[in-house]
């Protein structure tokens, strides 16, 4: 049995036009690649 | 592939052959990045679309800068109608990749309608808008906005989906299904739009089964159920038809009181405005017959008149020439006279009759040429001897007393020699001794006129000294004593004078 409580904290506000350089800058781009290259950075880091 | 390093294209070696940095954790990385931008795109292929967004944001996630999964992204988002989302991947990608990215077409496509953005934009804040309503427990104003909503951008997916669960929460359940259906062709595979729909089917179901117990119940109190080999016979127990004769009756009379109200108010209006018409149609023809006619008949009145005019003096022209004086008769007069002159010259009693007869106003403005020149020719001819003869005989008869003889003697003497002054001055004396005295001094007027210095014109102006006195010593004489006054002819031989022949033509005479 659905709850509608429930379900409504589901549903966002859908982005508006005048917000959406706000959400553009705000995005986490950070990908695994990006990991990667730190983690081999830190590990350089740590040897030296 | 290219070295996260150094740039260098990596080859299959597990090392970069530019810097020599260990590529073989970053190339796995990058394909299990390419997997699930494969499966995403898959997904996407066949409509599950949300399928396809998990894996393309897990394929972005393991390679932030994959631009045709975030491409694809961006199209799966505004296929849902989520826009700005759309938007806002593409506009990452072409960050990421600036020449030659099909991100710069969508971009394009969409920033080129300014009214279509518009649309959109409204339809997201119309959905923000349901959202804070839904919050507010104001379903009624949630489901209006939503309806809006979907009819604005129909590929709103999770517009759908809150008015399903709107819808679903009214336990208005077939509406709910129908939204969620329309849902499922947008993202086939959903699980959200998924799981309402099976709550929906479930409760559907369990009102079927409720409706379905219900009416069987019904139908066992109505008939009779039994079982006959292997078929299941119902036989209603009052198999007797309702009486339906009365409502029958009831609804023909009603359809015939319709029919003829109808027949009242729709069609004799129709019939008596086109009848109107007609007539007056009619009477416009009529009226304008009328005043034709009217116009024939005036135009006819006055031809009338104008003939009649014309007539009358053709009557006019015509008697002028042929009726007593007229120009026929007075040409007729003269011809007699020739006539009787050629017959006998010396009878010239009845040819002075005839010419003295004739109008000389006429002969002078209104005969032809030959009637002026047969005048002229008679009058030569016997005009001087009549006036001789006439003068002769007036002189006589007026020394006789017989003035009215003499007078008419005494003008056709005058009226064949006008150029006589003693003629008019014998003439003028014989109207003053018959007492005529206007005549007298109009003649004695013309003659000194018309001879001022004939020996005549001496005597007249006399005579006329002479009528002036007697009239003022008469009019004394009758203003003191009343007497009668004596006429001026009877004043002696004062007024008269010598005969042509030289002779006093006086009393004595």
């Amino acid at each position: 049995m659905i709850n509608f409580e429930e379900e409504l904290k589901n549903f966002h506000p859908s982005l508006e036009i005048d917000e959406a350089e706000d959400a553009i800058y705000n995005q986490d781009l950070t990908d695994m690649a990006d990991l990667l290259v730190n983690m081999i950075k830190d590990v350089k880091d740590a040897e030296n | 592939m290219k070295c996260f390093q150094c740039g260098c294209e990596l080859s299959d070696k597990d090392f970069c052959t530019g810097c020599g940095a260990d590529v073989k954790l970053y190339k796995r990385i990058m394909y299990v990045a390419n997997r699930f931008y494969n499966d995403g795109l898959n997904k996407a292929g066949v409509r599950d679309l949300s399928g396809a967004i998990v894996s393309l944001r897990q394929a972005l996630k393991f390679n932030k800068n994959h631009v045709e999964a975030r491409n694809l992204l961006g199209l799966v988002y505004f296929e849902m109608g989520e826009t700005v989302a759309a938007l806002s991947e593409w506009v990452i990608s072409k960050n990421i990749r600036s020449q030659k990215n099909i991100a710069d077409d969508y971009i394009n496509d969409v920033q080129s309608n300014p009214t279509r953005l518009e649309t959109i934009n409204q339809t997201v804040k119309k959905y923000n808008q349901a959202l804070s309503y839904c919050y507010a427990q104001s379903s009624d104003l949630a489901i209006i906005q939503l309806k809006k909503v979907v009819s604005l951008n129909p590929r709103f997916v999770k517009a759908h989906q809150l008015l399903a669960l709107l819808y679903m929460n009214g336990e208005e359940w077939e509406k709910a299904q129908r939204i969620l259906h329309k849902s499922l062709k947008i993202d086939v595979n959903n699980t959200t739009t998924l799981r309402y729909l099976k709550e929906v089917e479930f409760m559907l179901e369990g009102d079927e089964t409720a409706g379905a117990k219900k009416k069987k119940q019904n139908v066992s109190k109505d008939a009779v159920t039994y079982q006959s080999g292997n078929e299941t016979i119902i036989q209603p127990i009052s198999p007797k038809e309702p009486i339906v004769g009365v409502p029958t009756i009831l609804n023909v009379v009603i359809g015939i009181a319709i029919g003829l109200a109808v027949c009242y108010f729709l069609v004799v209006p129709a019939r008596v405005q086109s009848a109107r018409a007609e007539a007056d149609e009619q009477l416009r023809l009529i009226s304008e017959n009328s005043d034709e006619k009217t116009a024939q008949i005036t135009d006819l009145e006055q031809r009338v008149e104008a003939l009649t005019d014309e007539n009358a003096k053709q009557q006019e022209q015509i008697t002028s020439y042929a009726g007593e004086g007229g120009a026929l008769q007075t040409v007729d007069g003269l011809l007699e006279t020739a006539r009787k002159y050629i017959n006998d010259p010396e009878d010239l009693d009845e040819v002075s009759d005839e010419l003295y007869k004739l109008d000389r106003t006429y002969v002078e403005n209104g005969a032809s040429e030959a009637y002026k020149a047969l005048y002229e020719e008679l009058l030569a001819q016997v005009g001087e001897k009549i006036a001789e003869d006439c003068f002769r005989e007036g002189t006589a008869l007026k020394n006789q007393g017989d003035y009215s003889g003499a007078v008419e003697l005494l003008e056709k003497a005058w009226y064949f020699r006008n150029t006589d002054a003693e003629i008019l001055y014998i003439l003028a004396e014989t109207y003053q001794e018959a007492d005529d005295m206007d005549k007298a001094l109009e003649l004695y007027n013309q003659l000194l006129t018309s001879f001022p210095d004939s020996e005549y014109a001496d005597m007249a102006e006399q005579n006329i000294a002479d009528a002036a006195t007697a009239g003022s010593h008469r009019g004394g004489e009758e203003g003191d004593e009343n007497t009668p006054g004596q006429p001026t002819g009877g004043n002696g031989n004062a007024g008269s004078a010598p005969n042509a022949d030289g002779n006093d033509t006086g009393g004595g005479a």
